[in-house]
């Protein structure tokens, strides 16, 4: 299934009915096995695109920056016929989600940022966000995870590449390589955040829920307070026994927690 | 008739770390922290490679300098430093910075600025080199890896064109660079500018080297690839309706060491594979899962079964069979220098790298000595290849 926005067709995953709600995924696309999909899905309506470069999204020539990405979105809830859309960001997307609601998205009516990355914290010299591109795999699959060992079969999060094993098909490698070169397209530098992103938090006027795995160890919950603390009458939700991933790892409790924020 | 050049390529490597530092670290390139390099030890390298490079100059071996970072490879960490100096030691062979990383560094005008300056200083014997960067540069360096071939030529055409431009200050509004004024002093010493080559074995690269007739050159590729590189860029000039290229536009890199018997030469010569076996140990993240390193469709060939490009067998001899060492008595590399040019289809600039791994100062001046002197006359006037 596709989806027209302005000028691109992008791979989408819908399901359900209800609010019509766009999840804007991170280091790889919504997979439409996940479990968090089926629970949100029971009460709204998800709209799940992959991004330019992820999944079977093509991405065209100069298609290359988070504001190529940010612009993108505002096409994609234009596209949308509903009159008001939710928008739920993971980690990367959460990143595009904050700028769509920075930008004063029109359409927007509730926002949840999941462990989002995007803005700059701490230091010159302390860093707030693991790198994605140079850090060992082995050791982002553990800050990832409050446990890998529940990742779910053929659901790849961060650190995806210490997972790689006979069981993975070279049409996943192929997928997996494609977002990975992606996302470090958009990404590489700054790393994972806009240096001027944290100021101007104040401009966002929706509801907003920030959700945090609360054993992330790739953006730690600490930062997502001060996310939340900049975001005027943002609540932030820790979700225990999860990490950067929290809609994998307690996909029930995750889908309880977007969905009574956004029914309320 | 044709003749070869030989050139001296020397990383000035760095092989003093304890073994068991070495064996322990995750990676020797890139991340093994720098107080495992004393600096009295580099000081008394860089003299060494120096003096080595004088000798070249006497004996009328080219030389080239190259850049990487961070590791025990290579302690010519800035090509165009390395070169300026390199400049001012030597008065007659040709040099050639292979290269800058310019897909590392933020401005193009800087490094014309710093290549003129040494075409200046060496009164026109500078050439100039091109080099993609190996994915651990690109984290020394912060730099992208995705897009950097595009950002490469970018960053070539504004180097020609800074390289090239007398007439007052122009302006460059590309996708990777913008610079509002350039117009450098002083200009290059050769007119219209210095040689320029590229390393290289992509094909499509290959080819647009060829329609820009820029000198490819092939860093240990074999004799296959090798031979479709040069292929690939003679196809390309024939189908821009441009002349066929002379050897003098091919070049090739090998391991080299040339003793007074075979077996000097090869014994001395298992001192160069350390290069392979030993220094190019980086961490996954910096090797086969950075981004842009391969073409999503090669990942499943790349990732499975922690599938490594390091060779296996690296015995001289074995080196020498693939067509990546040349090593033995003088006849012998005479030789193999030969029939690597006859199963290329043509090669006119031969580098060797002597120096290298744990070959030490007094055995890579022997070995430079009896390549120019016994090797080199033997690659003059040669046969065209058939």
């Amino acid at each position: 299934m596709t989806l027209r926005a302005g000028t691109l067709e992008l791979e989408v995953l819908r399901r359900g009915s209800g609010q019509p709600t766009l999840l804007i995924h991170g280091v790889n696309p919504i997979s439409p096995r996940a479990a968090f999909v089926d629970f949100l899905a029971q009460n709204v309506e998800v709209i799940a695109p992959s991004h330019p470069g992820f999944g079977a999204s093509a991405r065209p020539q100069d298609f290359d920056t988070m504001y190529d990405l940010v612009n993108l979105y505002h096409d994609v809830l234009d596209a949308l016929p509903a009159p008001r859309i939710n928008v739920v960001g993971f980690g990367f997307g959460g990143w595009i989600a904050t700028e769509l609601a920075v930008a004063g998205a029109r359409k927007l009516d509730r926002l949840v940022l999941v462990d989002p990355v995007g803005i700059k914290i701490s230091g010159r010299e302390q860093r707030d966000i693991v790198h994605f591109f140079n850090t060992d795999p082995a050791e982002l699959n553990q800050r990832a995870w409050h446990d890998p060992a529940r990742r779910p079969n053929g659901i790849y999060g961060l650190g995806w590449q210490a997972t790689i094993d006979d069981t993975m098909s070279d049409a996943e490698m192929v997928s997996l390589a494609r977002n990975w070169d992606s996302l470090c397209l958009y990404a590489w530098k700054p790393h994972m955040y806009n240096p001027q992103l944290a100021f101007w938090l104040r401009r966002i006027a929706v509801p907003t829920l920030v959700l945090w795995g609360a054993s992330d160890r790739v953006v730690t919950p600490e930062y997502g307070h001060a996310y939340a603390q900049r975001v005027p009458g943002a609540t932030f939700r820790a979700i225990a026994a999860a990490g950067h991933h929290p809609e994998l790892e307690q996909p029930q409790e995750f889908a309880e927690a977007v969905v009574g924020f956004l029914t309320a | 008739m044709a003749s070869i050049e030989l050139w001296n390529h020397c990383e000035n490597p760095y092989p003093f770390v304890p073994a068991e530092v070495l064996d322990a670290a995750p990676a020797v390139r890139a991340s093994l922290p720098n107080r495992y390099c004393d600096p009295e030890i580099a000081a008394r390298l860089y003299d060494e490679v120096f003096d080595e490079y004088r000798l070249c100059d006497e004996l009328g071996l080219h030389i080239v300098t190259n850049e990487h970072h961070s590791g025990i490879n290579n302690l010519w960490a800035a090509s165009p430093v390395i070169t300026g100096i390199v400049a001012r030691l030597t008065h007659k062979v040709r040099i050639l910075s292979l290269g800058t990383l310019i897909t590392v560094r933020p401005d193009p005008v800087r490094v014309a600025t710093e290549y003129a300056t040494i075409d200046v200083l060496s009164r026109g014997r500078l050439d100039i080199g091109f080099v993609k960067s190996g994915a651990t540069e690109m984290v020394s360096g912060d730099a992208n890896p995705m897009r950097i071939r595009e950002r490469e030529w970018e960053a070539i055409d504004l180097i020609e064109k800074t390289l090239t431009s007398h007439d007052g200050p122009f302006s460059w509004e590309g996708k990777f660079f913008t610079h509002a004024h350039v117009n450098i002093w002083p200009r290059p010493y050769q007119q219209p500018r210095p040689e320029f080559w590229a390393a290289t074995s992509d094909l499509p690269t290959c080819a647009e080297l060829g329609r820009r007739s820029i000198i490819n050159t092939l860093l240990f590729g074999g004799y296959t690839r090798t031979k479709q590189a040069f292929a690939t860029y003679r196809q390309a000039r024939a189908d821009a309706g441009l002349t066929p290229p002379n050897e003098d536009r091919f070049s090739y890199m090998a391991f080299c060491y040339v003793g007074d018997t075979d077996e000097e030469a090869m014994r001395v010569g298992q001192k160069i594979p350390w290069f392979l076996t030993v220094s190019m140990k980086s961490m996954p993240q910096m090797s086969k899962f950075q981004p842009g390193q391969i073409a999503p469709e090669m990942a499943p060939a790349a990732w499975r079964g922690g599938a490594s490009k390091r060779p296996t067998d690296l015995s001289v001899a074995s080196l020498i069979a693939q067509g990546q060492m040349f090593a033995g008595n003088p006849d012998t590399v005479v030789r193999q220098i030969k029939e690597f040019r006859r199963r290329v289809g043509g090669v006119g600039r031969i580098i060797m790298m002597t120096r290298q791994g744990l070959v030490t100062h007094a055995e890579a001046k022997k070995s430079f000595t009896l390549a120019a002197r016994e090797v080199l006359p033997q690659l003059q006037d040669l046969e065209p290849v058939t």
